[in-house]
């Protein structure tokens, strides 16, 4: 047994700040896994899920819940969505292959973003100093994901409910996201 | 004399006094006053001196047309030249200065200039500066560099901070005066999503400068009652202080709001955003501006757009002064007069162009019709007023009414261009306009409030309906059409004295004339020429009266005549906007290693690859040279084991059934046949047969491979490959998604690496040379569980590993292979010592792969596999690429071992000279070799393979350097390859 031992820790340390109107929270507990959707092979997939899950799968730009509520799927791109959960140790991957099998090719993505989540009142407002897309509730409403860029760094956007928006970009540069974030928080408050 | 020219009435706030001082002087104004406001209000006539002839000027207009009142605001560094006086708002301790002259404002001996005007006409410089040569740069330039320009920056970084958004709505309203209250109005009821920008602080436009009624109330009741229900409507967004100031593609248009330039001080917060708006459909409603007319000594302070007293007058309580005369050529004239008589103030006459009856009586003022001001007296404000027909009228304020021009500038921004309407002697938009926008009110000629009300409300209703909304029908506000009829007038042809044009630049009637005299007959050549229009109003007031005057010499009409291209920005926006918050290091973002912090903790000295903040080397206490600490780490490396992030490897995960043929095609090399289990370097070529990345592929199983690619083109190849997967061979199932950021991945190599791996490594891995030999990979875990990668790869020649882990683990995983490194003497060593150790041992990176070079001047031509096809087979067999004298990448070492080699020196050979003509190659990478104790190179030379041993010149002249270097391998350690597979 080796004498070593690993401890994880998360790009931004979990942070964690609650301004006026706004919060902005790193989130560490969740895990996400892309599923490829083989070539000819989107039934079968459909059909795993709504088996598995009891979930329709996404078309891009939206997001499914699983009937438990426990897994979010993103749609990101024509063959590509993204599972979304609750997940605590080391093997994502084998969560989601575990229900699906062999219907889709997966990879884990947890590690390979950070997410931040803002929400309050005044998170559009925090939004609107650095995302180009349109977040207004009746265009971006609740369940409405995009892939986009802010401050030149590629961000998933999840409307996770009103006023509240899920935000992945790379890990490796999440402190300067988050600097982007909180620039515009402080800007607009 | 406190405000001494202060009237009543007005939307200024009587009940909040405001302190402000000019050139040193406190002052007092009311809240709701622009700075040129209170000045007026405190008698102040002259606050500006002239461009060029330094002549004493006053407050010409109330808006951002000025040309003339130009100051200085705020001090240190927060100083700002060249601010219109019109559109600062005035606040409690505003501090502004004039600006352009020497000595003082009243006593400027730069004044000099004018009496030396004969000699300063159009193209002075041009023809002045000429000769001789050698006085360019030495004595012209600095003369020319001292006077030129206004006001002053600082010299300091600009302390505010700037931001930048985007906004997004159905219907964009561009200025807030009746038309586009209206359209707003229409829009907004409509229940579009309406975003209403207008650059005044106080919507409503010239609503709040007339007298007229619209729907039964005062003009600017109703602009005010009209703004309070839009706020009240959700879907409606109003931005005050905001200018939009361009027109771009696909109904985009940029606006700067001033957020913080009305407060004395920004606390912290952003001084102006620069905004981005998607609209899908725009309407301008930016009204007309008011223009001059020529005449002597038009330039006096005093001497003001009539429109503009009005607004003084009507909106400010502002007298511009108490003897006021007219000089109009249109009906719009006699409502300055009406509306002066109506406050009090004496018009002592109306002068119109137009040889037409009086149009209505006005008191105490003489009439004079068919008359023309030909000069104006009073050199530090208007005193008297010579007529053409002799008369002389007494007066402190003359109002010039020449007509509105409509603003028409972001119809252009699009490449539209204006056409000419006789009847309101104007431009207007022409019938090509930007996508999505619509012209309303006065920016589209319609110059009067009734018709302008109805445009807008039209187009609201039009662009709401557009966007899918439901638009009542006929509910414009109700006013009046008031008189608008004009004559033409541009210029009073009989004034002995200079007619100023272009109040900004100094450009005169007489400069016009000249310039058509020296041939200059296309506007543009006219503006360059004169430098008409330029500068910070874009020659708002004066751009009309030049072509009129221009076309008049050319004897052809204005239309025939042209325009010059508008461009945005409309009115200036500030450098600091555009930046933004893109200053030091917010420039771009920057990534960090998952070790980044470890390796801070070990002083490590950070180097920029990209975006990435890389550990370069690790100094240890007592080293003193960056070569000290480079040599350490590459000598330990090979003596015991050496530890290294290399995370920044771009990684990209392949799966699907078709994933190995997907590599097969991609890569020059073979990859169908790999072994699950094992890794394979791989060359990438583009199409054109060059080398475009070299990483390594590892074959997790069957239909699952990751990939590496150079920290560089990481993203490039992900694109490469997306492409090939997505148009070439959509029959492919294979699927790409980025693990860059993934995975932390360790580089261990030296001859203990295995050693100090099994004490991480679960021992359930055999990682023995026999269980995990060279090229190996395997899924494996760690530290009792931790799910990893290993791969048996060598980048610096020893037998060594990289290990994988989940990026949390990245931190954790590289304190544990420290910390049991620690009875091998294990070293961190940064990107430095691993350049060394790879040119040490010869493997081609980012400097060989640079674009140019192909796989055979790589010496890696014979692994583009001929058997199957892939990107870049074919055109990589151009003869050219193929001739026997080719480039090939050797090694080289000097002749003295102590010279020193230089990246980036060509070879010649011994009896050549270093010309263009004799270049043989170049030498692409260096590096202090401790493991020989001298300079090694990498470089690239014809027939290199053939000339082992051949001496040549390495010839750098532009370091001034030329050495003797001899040919040799460029495996320079390990060359049989002992080390990495021990």
């Amino acid at each position: 047994m080796p004498e070593q031992t690993l401890t994880a820790s998360s790009p931004l340390d979990g942070f964690d700040k609650q301004y006026a109107e706004v919060a902005l929270a790193e989130v560490s507990d969740r895990a996400l896994v892309s599923i490829a959707v083989p070539l000819e092979g989107e039934t079968a997939l459909e059909e795993a899920v709504a088996k598995a899950y009891g979930a329709s799968l996404p078309a891009s730009g939206k997001s499914t819940m699983s009937e438990d509520g426990a897994v979010r799927f993103l749609g990101t791109q024509p063959d590509q969505f993204f599972a979304l959960f609750d997940f605590e140790g080391n093997d994502a991957v084998g969560a989601i292959a575990g229900s699906l099998g062999q219907a889709g090719y997966y990879t884990d993505q947890s590690d390979n973003w950070a997410m931040l989540r803002l929400s309050g009142p005044l998170s559009r407002a925090a939004l609107e100093r650095i995302c180009p897309l349109d977040l207004s509730p009746e265009i971006f409403a609740a369940g409405s994901v995009a892939r986009t860029v802010m401050e030149h760094l590629g961000v998933i956007i999840l409307c996770e409910e009103q006023d509240s928006f899920l935000l992945m970009s790379a890990s490796s540069s999440a402190k300067s996201f988050l600097h982007a974030l909180e620039t515009s928080i402080e800007n607009v408050l | 004399m406190s405000q001494r020219n202060r009237i009543s009435g007005g939307l200024v706030e009587g009940g909040k006094p405001l302190g402000f001082s000019f050139n040193g002087k406190r002052f007092e104004g009311y809240a709701g006053d622009t700075l040129a406001s209170a000045l007026i209000a405190n008698g102040r006539r002259l606050v500006a001196r002239s461009f060029k002839y330094h002549r004493p000027r006053g407050i010409f207009s109330a808006g951002s047309e000025e040309p003339n009142a130009l100051v200085q605001l705020r001090r240190g560094a927060h100083q700002e030249p060249n601010t219109r006086a019109t559109v600062t708002e005035l606040y409690d301790g505003l501090e502004a200065a004039s600006q352009n002259h020497r000595g003082s404002l009243a006593f400027d001996l730069m004044a000099v200039n004018d009496l030396l005007s004969p000699l300063l006409s159009a193209g002075f410089y041009y023809k002045t500066f000429m000769w001789p040569k050698s006085f360019w740069e030495k004595v012209y330039e600095p003369i020319i560099r001292a006077s030129a320009g206004l006001g002053r920056l600082s010299g300091d970084e600009d302390p505010d901070i700037y931001d930048k958004g985007f906004l997004h709505c159905d219907v964009l309203v561009v200025g807030g005066g009746p038309a586009g209250l209206a359209a707003a109005l229409a829009a907004g009821r409509a229940g579009a999503r309406v975003i209403l920008a207008d650059e005044d602080f106080l919507i409503g436009g010239r609503l709040n400068a007339e007298t007229y009624d619209v729907d039964g109330m005062p003009g600017s009741q109703w602009a005010s009652r009209t703004v309070e229900e839009l706020s009240s409507l959700p879907n409606v967004r109003l931005m005050t202080r905001t200018t939009v100031y361009g027109a771009f593609d696909h109904g985009t248009y940029g606006a700067i709001e001033r957020r913080t330039d009305h407060l004395a001080s920004s606390n912290g917060k952003p001084r102006q955003v620069l905004w981005r708006v998607y609209s899908k459909r725009a309407i301008l409603c930016a009204g007309a501006t008011e223009r001059p007319i020529a005449f002597g000594n038009n330039d006096r302070p005093g001497v003001m757009l009539a429109g503009s007293v009005r607004a003084y007058v009507n909106r400010w309580g502002a007298a511009p002064g108490r003897r006021v005369a007219i000089f109009t050529n249109n009906d719009d004239g006699w409502r300055t007069a009406h509306d002066l008589a109506a406050k009090g103030i004496d018009v002592t006459a109306v002068v119109d162009s137009r040889d037409q009856p009086a149009l209505s009586h006005v008191s105490g003022a003489a009439v004079v019709t068919g008359g023309r001001v030909i000069d104006v007296s009073g050199r530090k404000g208007v005193a008297t007023l010579k007529l053409a027909g002799g008369q002389s009228i007494e007066a402190d304020c003359l109002a010039v009414a020449g007509g509105w021009n409509p603003n028409v500038h972001l119809t252009c921004h699009q490449r539209g261009v204006p056409q000419w309407r006789g009847d309101i002697a104007a431009f207007v938009p022409g019938d090509e306009l930007a996508a999505g926008m619509i012209v309303a009110g006065a920016a589209n000629g319609a110059l009067t409030l009734g018709a302008a009300l109805r445009q807008g409300s039209d187009a609201g209703a039009t662009a709401a309906t557009d966007t899918g909304h439901m638009a009542a029908p006929g509910s414009a506000p109700k006013s009046e059409d008031e008189a608008r009829d004009i004559a033409a007038f541009w210029h009073v042809g009989e004034s002995k004295r200079r007619a100023w044009l272009d109040l900004q630049n100094d450009v005169t009637v007489k400069d016009v004339q000249l310039a058509h005299r020296e041939g200059f007959r296309s506007v543009e050549h006219l503006k360059r020429y004169t430098t008409l229009g330029m500068a910070t109003d874009q020659g708002k007031t004066a751009n009309i009266g030049a072509i009129a005057v221009m076309a008049e010499l050319i004897g052809k009409s204005i239309p025939e005549t042209g325009v010059t291209i508008f461009r945005p920005p409309y009115t200036p926006v500030p450098i600091g906007a555009f930046a933004g918050r893109s200053r030091g290091k917010d420039f771009r973002p920057t990534r960090l290693t998952p070790s980044h912090r470890w390796a801070t903790e070990q002083n490590a000295t950070f180097v920029e690859t990209g975006s990435w903040l890389r550990a370069q080397w690790f100094p240890r206490n007592g080293e003193t040279h960056w070569r000290q600490s480079v040599d350490r780490e590459v000598l330990q490396t090979r003596a015991s084991v050496g530890v290294c992030d290399v995370t920044t490897l771009g990684k990209i995960d392949v799966q699907g059934r078709d994933a190995a043929a997907f590599l097969n095609r991609v890569y020059a090399n073979g990859f169908a046949k790999l072994a699950v289990g094992k890794t394979r370097y791989g060359l990438m070529l583009r199409e054109d047969g060059m080398v475009m990345d070299d990483g390594t592929t590892a074959r997790l199983s069957e239909n699952h491979f990751v990939m590496t690619t150079t920290t560089a083109n990481a993203a490039g190849v992900f694109r490469h490959m997306e492409f090939c997967r997505q148009c070439l061979w959509p029959g492919l199932d294979v699927h790409l998604i980025s693990v860059s950021d993934q995975w932390a991945q360790i580089a261990v190599a030296g001859p203990n690496s295995r050693q100090l791996l099994q004490k991480v490594v679960d021992s359930v891995f055999d990682i023995s040379n026999e269980g995990f030999p060279f090229m190996a990979c395997g899924e494996i875990t760690l530290c009792g569980g931790v799910p990893g990668r290993l791969f048996r790869i060598s980048f610096s020649g020893e037998l060594a590993y990289e290990v994988a882990v989940a990026a949390r683990y990245g931190d954790a995983l590289m304190r544990a292979l420290m910390a049991a490194g620690e009875e091998f003497d294990a070293v961190p060593y940064g990107t430095e010592a691993l350049g060394v150790m790879r040119v040490e041992k010869g493997h081609a990176a980012g400097n060989e792969l640079n674009g140019q070079t192909t796989a055979r001047d790589l010496s890696m031509g014979r692994m583009v596999s001929k058997k199957m096809d892939c990107i870049g087979n074919t055109l990589s067999e151009r003869a050219e690429l193929n001739r026997e004298d080719g480039l090939a990448l050797v090694g080289f070492v000097p002749v003295d071992r102590t010279d020193k080699l230089n990246g980036g020196a060509h070879f010649v050979s011994q009896s050549s000279d270093a010309t263009t003509e004799n270049d043989e190659g170049w030498m692409a990478s260096v590096a202090f070799s401790p493991s020989l104790g001298h300079s090694i190179g990498l470089g690239f030379i014809e027939r290199g393979t053939d000339r082992m041993g051949e001496t040549v010149i390495a010839a750098d002249p532009i370091r001034g350097r030329h050495i003797e270097v001899e040919i040799v391998s460029p495996h320079f350690v390990d060359p049989e390859g002992e080390r990495l597979r021990a």
